[in-house]
């Protein structure tokens, strides 16, 4: 609002086409597009670079996965909706590290958005269930699980990779660390 | 230990939509009848998903940082962070309020100044002594007259401003406006029947706009006692009132009625009293009918007809404190009963008139 974001914001349908059909180019011109807005409004409210680099990745990790989800509909603009959401995030990491939330300044208008921060926490909380399980999995089950689920590499590329005889093993050796892995995730 | 694997294979394919129809069919069949597959599926359903949504969120990430990558941070930092100057500051962070408030001061200004166009009483505030010299109607050579003739001490000098006052006590103690007798060189009063006193001034407060005089001249003879009394309450709207006074030399009634609870623009030190009154009227009593002083008629507005303003009675009161009560003989009462009480107004205007003075001011 103060001052001009000088880098091209594709226009909000763009983003929203883009995003569900995983277009990289779409998430790199939102991500550069809205950046400065929540670079400002982290830095002039006792925030880094830093700070403000997880929080607007936070911010678009919601907004992703409400375009996914299916039902997105724009009731407002998305930059309305990116600096709600990151700001709202943001004041909740304040008020976390009781650091001083008063006197917010605002550099966008702002809109409800604590629905879909419910939702969005929801997620993370798996999210970080997911990492702190895999982390606690160790190797080689780790990558295994990591190169079949994920990189979606075949039983017979696992098997090479990591000297199996035959797929058979390896097959069994995935479906043991998978057990784990599921013992880690479910148990928390 | 292969049936479990062999059986989990199944239950991702059957998650991932990868079995034929008949092998989807046969394993649905399988769910309802064992519980602990159908368990099985539904962990493992939730447990994909939660690794489908990690793998997407890991991924969003890294494609995030690639495009954080090429964002000039220090940079824009400079640009959009906190100004090293303070003012600067403010008015970046504060730039919307201050364009609200701005905007709501014009707004307030212009609604206060619409408000004052239809609300204020735009006349002006016009005291009501009389500056006879300025007076050039028909009447002030009959002023002259009724002077020369019936004074009982002529005066060589004639009286060049005039006010309306009434007796506080039988012994001579007059009470007018402050603003009659302002900056005077001498007071006279002259009453009902034309007789003149010579008269000093014992008390005066600008501030509630009330002065009292005392006669001084051996000529005169105590009055009866005071049909009168003082109301130290206030008075209701819609109350009737009706005043004596000296717009001309001799006595002129004025009655209406009280319209205001406060004087010109809120002052709540007055009445105002729709009633018609003229230069010479100030320092006339307001009475009520029945017969109780409840003010002192003290100026008019000047551009709407019949809006007068009176001194409220109560600080009548408080000016009678500030004189010596063992001089003052037979002075007002404040008590509800007086000779008034129950008088048609013809007749209580008779009793009354005996008590109210022509006030004469040379300057």
């Amino acid at each position: 609002m103060s001052n001009k974001l000088s880098s091209s914001v594709p226009t909000d349908r763009e983003v929203v086409l883009g995003i569900l059909n995983n277009s990289e180019e779409a998430l790199n011109k939102l991500y550069t597009g809205y950046f400065p807005m929540v670079l400002q409004f982290i830095l002039n409210n006792n925030g880094d670079e830093d700070d403000a680099k997880d929080v607007y990745q936070e911010g678009i990790i919601v907004l992703y996965n409400k375009i996914k989800s299916g039902n997105f509909e724009l009731t407002s603009k998305l930059k309305t909706f990116i600096y709600s959401v990151c700001r709202r995030i943001w004041l909740k990491k304040l008020s976390q590290n009781s650091r001083k939330t008063k006197d917010v300044s605002d550099f966008d208008d702002i809109i409800s958005v604590e629905v879909d921060l419910e939702e969005h926490e929801e997620k993370d909380q798996r999210f970080e269930k997911m990492q702190s399980a895999l982390l606690n999995l160790g190797e080689p089950c780790k990558t295994i699980i990591q190169d079949f689920y994920i990189n979606n590499l075949s039983m017979q590329d696992i098997c090479e990779k990591f000297g199996y005889t035959n797929t058979d093993n390896a097959k069994t050796q995935k479906y043991k660390c998978l057990q784990r892995l599921k013992k880690l995730f479910f148990q928390h | 230990m292969r049936n479990e694997i062999e059986l989990e294979g199944i239950i991702e394919d059957y998650l991932n939509g990868k079995l034929t129809e008949a092998e989807a069919q046969a394993f649905e069949q399988l769910r309802l009848t064992d519980p602990s597959v159908d368990h099985k599926v539904v962990a493992h359903k939730v447990f994909l998903e939660s690794l489908n949504d990690y793998a997407d969120v890991l991924d969003l990430k890294h494609q995030m940082n690639q495009a954080h990558a090429q964002i000039d941070v220090e940079g824009l930092s400079k640009k959009l962070g906190p100004h090293p100057s303070f003012i600067v500051n403010l008015w970046r962070k504060n730039k919307a309020a201050i364009a609200v408030a701005a905007s709501f001061i014009l707004l307030t200004i212009v609604t206060i100044y619409s408000i004052q166009q239809t609300t204020q009483q735009t006349g002006t505030y016009e005291k009501l002594n009389k500056e006879m010299n300025s007076l050039r109607s028909s009447t002030n050579s009959l002023i002259r007259n009724v002077k020369s003739t019936h004074s009982v001490k002529p005066n060589v000098n004639p009286g060049k401003f005039g006010g309306t006052g009434f007796a506080l006590s039988s012994n001579g103690y007059i009470l007018t406006s402050h603003h009659v007798i302002e900056k005077s060189d001498s007071v006279y009063v002259q009453n009902s029947k034309g007789e003149s006193y010579k008269v000093k001034m014992v008390y005066s407060d600008p501030v509630n706009d009330i002065a009292i005089l005392k006669i001084t001249d051996s000529e005169f003879s105590p009055l009866a006692p005071l049909p009168y009394s003082l109301k130290r309450t206030s008075s209701g709207m819609g109350e009737k009132v009706y005043t004596l006074g000296y717009p001309k030399d001799d006595v002129v009634f004025g009655e209406g009625y009280l319209s205001s609870r406060t004087g010109f623009n809120g002052d709540s030190l007055a009445y105002q009293v729709a009633i018609t009154v003229n230069p010479g009227n100030s320092g006339g009593p307001l009475l009520d009918n029945r017969g109780n002083i409840i003010g002192i008629i003290n100026a008019k507005e000047s551009n709407s007809d019949g809006a007068a303003f009176a001194v409220k009675s109560k600080y009548i009161a408080e000016a009678l404190n500030a004189i010596p009560q063992d001089s003052l003989v037979r002075r007002i009462a404040s008590t509800k009963k007086n000779q008034l009480q129950g008088l048609k107004l013809t007749k209580q205007i008779e009793k009354v008139q005996d008590f109210v003075f022509l006030i004469k001011v040379y300057k």
